[in-house]
């Protein structure tokens, strides 16, 4: 059995606060797993923790007690993060760089050289679709551009674990779509993928497993499918149904002493899907 | 975005790179970075008003002879040069690591295989670079003013002295010996590398402080402090600690202070060298090691902090 990409255990992460010796429990007692080649999102409100984990796994703070290990290495080894690439809310690189010379920054960071590094370079420019934009400095790209150029980075030197931190956070709605077609897309490709985010349909959209922070504990946790679904409801959804087979179905219904019709109607699509269906159709029309 | 059309290296590799103890290549490529965003935060304008500077000293026509004339320019402009480089050395130091927090760049670099210890020195490389680059710029700025005042003086003085024939042929030598020695002369080099030996402790210092400080304002403030309490402390210790009614209170704290704060008066043998006089090479040598010495010192002091410093 392969090891598991985050191993965390028993993290408890504690905070003084001035002088005057306050202490706050930022994390409490946390314990998950994140098994290689899944997406797992941890939620939860502002303030719960999901940042601090993040950065404990990260080896940008130490734990207070207990443990977080990547792919076997306590996260503090170096060479832990060899394995992994993060992605922080709301990236600020250097301004002063053009994508290109970001990639080639951190590809070099982490012992990249020559022909080896141009190609890399080059195949993430073309995977978050900033070629045109390669030479242009960062000061000047727009918030979604910055967002997939942080994404590029965090893959510069092929990790296996690629931590995100509220990837879409600011980012339009297309650009938005973009990023989750990439999780998905790291995803098949074999990434183990550990994002934090608010926005929940997001994570609905591309986790595997959830696991659910307030307050510095881990509420609930477990496969999206099992957390999300109403055990004893089913949805039907029908196309092209008469009125005479929608009769018949409540009939049926009827006839079941066990069984009540809890809600009935059209399907309605999301604003977003709305938005983006918009868009698509103008982008092919002005084409 | 092209999800169909690149995919990366499948990521299902045996092991990640190894990483070593010390890189020297990730040291280079911090280093550059600075240099790159130093440079293009067009921070090299200052050498703009340091030209003007030595232009308006080297064109003013002062009532004095050749030599002391020549005496006054180059005094004027190596000590522009010298309030330039630390000034620049702070200022530049100060700047970045709180913005790289700030800006949570340094969550994206040490998130990658770095060890603290190559962001600090690869920071500190790239700050010292382009110091080292802007004094010899301004160096060549200064010897081109010099040089053409020299030969201007000296010519004029020859003409002067050889046209009523009042003078021997060894009375203008000697003459012409006094400007030169006041003129562009090789040892004005280590003048030179003094004011770059001082911007590097002074850089050093304004790291360990920027380690630990919260804004760039409090690091700029506090190092010119230092800098400023390092060119008087070794004066101040000595009068305190030779006065008959200091409490061991004051002795402690002035010792501390010695220890602390690094002596800039050592690297005043500049003055001498602008001022004509003859420089020992042993004494370039001990500020040398003197240098690397407190660089040791307040870049492990700077580790000290650094290393477990949470983000």
């Amino acid at each position: 059995m392969s090891l598991p990409a985050v191993e965390v255990k028993n993290l408890t992460k504690v905070f003084t606060l001035g002088l005057k010796k306050e202490y706050v429990v930022a994390i409490d007692n946390l314990s998950f797993e994140v098994k290689a080649g899944e997406v797992y999102g941890l939620i939860g409100p502002n303030g719960s923790g999901k940042s601090t984990t993040m950065k404990v796994v990260l080896g940008l703070m130490a734990p207070s007690k207990g443990e977080a290990k990547v792919f076997g290495l306590d996260s503090g080894d170096i060479r832990a993060r060899n394995e992994i690439g993060f992605l922080p809310e709301n990236p600020y690189f250097y301004k002063h760089l053009s994508g290109a010379e970001t990639l080639r920054f951190y590809g070099k960071l982490c012992g990249m050289r020559g022909r080896e590094l141009e190609n890399r370079v080059t195949e993430l420019l073309k995977l978050v679709d900033l070629e045109g934009a390669a030479n242009r400095r960062l000061g000047v790209y727009s918030k979604g551009m910055l967002q997939r150029i942080g994404l590029a980075q965090s893959l510069v030197q092929n990790p296996r674990l690629v931590i995100l931190d509220e990837p879409t956070a600011g980012v339009d709605p297309i650009g938005s779509r973009q990023i989750r077609d990439l999780i998905l897309h790291l995803r098949d490709q074999g990434y183990t993928v550990f994002l934090c985010s608010h926005l929940l349909e997001q994570v609905q959209e591309v986790c595997d497993r959830v696991g659910i922070l307030f307050q510095g504990r881990m509420r609930r946790e477990g496969r999206l499918e099992e957390l999300i679904s109403i055990e004893d409801q089913t949805t039907l959804t029908l196309e092209g149904a008469s009125p005479e087979l929608l009769a018949s179905l409540h009939e049926l219904v009827a006839s079941d002493p066990d069984a009540r019709l809890v809600a009935e109607g059209h399907p309605r699509t999301s604003l977003e899907h709305l938005f983006i269906q918009i868009a698509e159709r103008n982008r092919q029309a002005s084409k | 975005m092209n999800v169909e059309s690149s995919a990366p290296t499948p990521p299902l590799r045996a092991a990640a790179r190894p990483v070593p103890l010390f890189s020297p290549g990730r040291v280079a490529t911090i280093a550059t970075g600075t240099v790159t965003q130093l440079v293009r935060m067009k921070t090299f304008y200052f050498l703009l008003a340091f030209a003007l500077v030595v232009v308006a000293v080297g064109n003013f026509n002062l009532p004095a002879t050749p030599a002391k004339e020549l005496s006054m320019i180059k005094k004027v402009s190596f000590g522009t040069m010298d309030l330039f480089a630390w000034l620049f050395a702070i200022v530049a130091t100060a700047l970045l690591i709180p913005r790289d927090q700030e800006d949570r760049t340094l969550y994206t670099i040490l998130s990658k295989p770095v060890r603290r210890v190559e962001y600090l020195l690869g920071k500190l490389c790239g700050v010292l670079f382009v110091v080292g680059i802007s004094l010899v710029i301004m160096y060549g700025i200064c010897a081109t003013m010099i040089g053409a005042r020299e030969s201007l003086f000296i010519s004029a003085e020859i003409e002067a002295m050889t046209a009523g024939g009042r003078y021997s042929q060894e009375e203008i030598d000697e003459q012409v010996g006094l400007i030169r020695q006041q003129g562009l002369r090789p040892e004005l080099g280590f003048a030179v590398l003094a004011s770059f030996l001082k911007a590097s402790v002074v850089a050093a210092v304004t790291i360990f402080l920027s380690t630990f400080a919260s804004s760039s304002l409090f690091t700029i403030i506090v190092s010119i402090l230092i800098f400023l309490i390092g060119h008087a402390h070794t004066m101040a210790s000595g009068f305190w600690l030779h006065s008959s009614d200091n409490s061991l209170f004051v002795q402690m704290l002035v010792k501390v202070v010695k220890i602390l704060i690094p002596d800039f008066q050592l690297y005043s043998f500049s003055e001498g060298i602008v001022q004509g006089e003859a420089v020992a090479l042993a004494l370039v040598g001990q500020m040398g090691l003197v240098t690397a010495g407190y660089l040791v010192v307040f870049l492990l002091l700077s580790l000290l902090v650094f290393v477990d410093k949470e983000f």
